[in-house]
């Protein structure tokens, strides 16, 4: 490109000089933010993780995370989490592939509208979704009574308190991610492999298993890590929900701070808990999922 | 429009989504100011005026209990809109344009927060400055959660092809680093920060899992007048203060929507 070649005709030690000065000057500001409230929060974390909370003299220990494993409510927290996460994150990837496909794909009326739509709850904190079960599908809400106005019957009442509710709840927030995330990767796609298949006399669902999922799965995978790292650490439905017999790793971090007396060692160690599971999670799929699209390139 | 079977079958899936989302606030709005039981629905969990069909008491008792509240949220997500346009305007174009040793390292470090947990992150900052929980860390928090949004949009634009041909232009034509900058670049990213201020604003003024515990004493931020008015108030009033939430929030993603479709479909939304 010619133009960029042209910026060879400086002089050679002043073009050096600013490279390497003014580019650092310019990140300063967000390089001091980073640095104090990224990672030296998380160093303390980790060695408030690794003390115990009656004797910090003690020195470090990894009794706080074993306690995680050994304390049966705490064992549970961490179980149901990745449960919940897994099938919200499966569910939302799944489901949102629908209106990525529309979006990316298809040419219509209303296109901006119906995505603008499905990406409003993209900064409700899961607080409020909770309270949108309470009211949608709670004992009184407005499903059920609705119902009852049809059958007789308070049919779906207090669902929103159940394990399908909570996975409707999660499902409302991660369908933006979701949809935004797959809608990035599927406008990479080549549509010309799908005509081929098509003039090779392929039918809807053989184009779709043959051609299109494995050309997509790396999209697929980016997309169930975010949606699953999400749902991981959110707990703002349960915070309002609150089921007696239902409990999340974050909402135990969070009631652990919330209501004193409180153990620090074991809230840290359970947040670093989450964070490695979070972070080990997407790391490990994006690796497989760029992997998976160098081969289909 | 299109009318074959894989069209038809993810325009009903899209539709049944955006029923999802869209009932559950119409029943929202509904709640805040519509007498129910006059619909035929029972009215135990909805207070009120019964003999008005419309009643706006739930907003002027949100106003007069909350108000400062909702002031202290605004004023924290403009602050936010501010430090996020000073820190990540200037270092998105250092990494972009002019990479140097450890921008690509600066650069995932940037967008970091947004795949962890907001309750470690809120740990953290909490077990490290203890001392100063208040307004000064509940801001903090939010900048770890709204930088990442304008760093992206403002790295996604730069990286379209016009804005640095532009720049190689003005370079070839003797203009330095910063002439470039301010009369080249920034000018040419009016839009990207527009759309970046908004996403940060809709971010701050939503954002609850970092910041609640970051806080202490009075004025909280907005999403904890929702969490106090569902723990503590009718079903009417936490109605109201939701629709309050959804007025100010919808307006700005709307916003986003219009100005830009692509820069919008490259973020992967954080918590």
């Amino acid at each position: 490109m010619p133009i960029r070649d042209s910026s060879c005709a400086l002089p050679a030690n002043r073009v050096g000089e600013r490279r390497t000065v003014a580019p650092l000057l310019l990140c300063l500001p967000l390089l001091l933010l980073l640095l104090a409230l990224l990672l030296r929060p998380l160093a303390h974390l980790l060695h408030q993780s690794l003390l115990l909370t009656d004797a910090p003299t003690a020195g470090i220990t990894l009794h706080n995370y074993l306690e995680i494993a050994a304390v049966p409510r705490y064992r549970r927290a961490l179980l149901w989490s990745l449960e919940l996460s897994l099938a919200v994150a499966a569910g939302s990837t799944a489901i949102c592939l629908a209106p990525a496909w529309l979006f990316t794909r298809y040419r219509f009326p209303g296109k901006r509208l119906m995505r603008g739509i499905l990406t409003l709850p993209m900064t409700f904190s899961g607080m409020i979704v909770g309270f949108l079960m309470v009211i949608m599908l709670g004992r009184a809400g407005f499903v059920p009574q609705f119902l009852e106005s049809l059958t007789g019957r308070p049919l779906l009442s207090g669902v929103g308190y159940q394990f399908p509710g909570l996975v409707l709840a999660y499902l409302y927030f991660e369908i933006p991610r979701a949809t935004l995330t797959l809608e990035s990767a599927l406008a990479k796609l080549d549509s010309r492999l799908e005509q081929a298949a098509r003039s090779l006399g392929a039918g809807h669902w053989q184009r779709f298993r043959l051609v299109v999922l494995p050309t997509i799965w790396p999209a697929l995978l980016s997309t169930f890590a975010v949606t699953f790292s999400v749902s991981l650490g959110s707990f703002g439905v349960l915070l309002v929900l609150s089921i007696r017999r239902f409990t999340l790793l974050p909402l135990e971090i969070f009631t652990q701070y919330l209501a004193p007396p409180s153990d620090h060692g074991i809230a840290a160690a359970m947040s670093l808990t989450l964070l490695t599971i979070a972070f080990a999670t997407g790391y490990g799929l994006r690796r497989l999922a760029g992997r998976g699209e160098i081969r289909h390139a | 429009m299109p009318r074959n079977a894989g069209f038809l079958f993810c325009l009903a899936v899209t539709a049944a989504l955006m029923a999802l989302i869209l009932l559950p606030l119409l029943a929202v709005v509904l709640g805040s100011c519509v007498n129910v039981s006059l619909l035929g629905l029972s009215s135990d969990l909805w207070s009120g005026n019964r003999h008005e069909l419309l009643d706006f008491s739930a907003f002027g008792y949100i106003l007069e209990h909350y108000g400062d509240w909702a002031f202290f949220s605004l004023e924290l997500a403009l602050a936010c809109v501010v430090i996020c346009l000073l820190a990540a305007v200037p270092a998105g174009y250092a990494v972009v344009r002019h990479p140097f040793p450890g921008s690509g390292v600066l650069e995932e470090l940037v967008l970091l927060p947004l795949s962890l947990p907001g309750i470690t992150l809120s740990i953290a900052l909490l077990s490290t400055y203890g001392e100063l929980r208040g307004p000064l860390l509940v801001l903090a928090g939010h900048l770890l959660y709204t930088i990442p949004f304008m760093f992206k949009v403002v790295t996604a634009t730069l990286r379209s092809f016009d804005v640095a041909r532009l720049e190689d232009a003005a370079r070839s034509l003797g203009a330095s680093l910063f002439q470039r900058l301010f009369l080249v670049v920034l000018p040419n990213l009016r839009h990207a920060m527009t759309i970046g201020s908004l996403l940060v604003f809709a971010v701050s003024w939503g954002e609850f899992n970092v910041s609640f515990l970051l806080n202490r004493g009075r004025p909280q931020t907005f999403p904890a007048v929702l969490y106090d008015t569902y723990t503590n108030q009718s079903i009417q009033i936490s109605s109201a203060a939701t629709t309050i939430f959804l007025a100010i929030v919808i307006p700005a993603l709307i916003a986003v929507q219009w100005l830009g479709d692509r820069e919008t479909a490259d973020l992967e939304q954080g918590a």
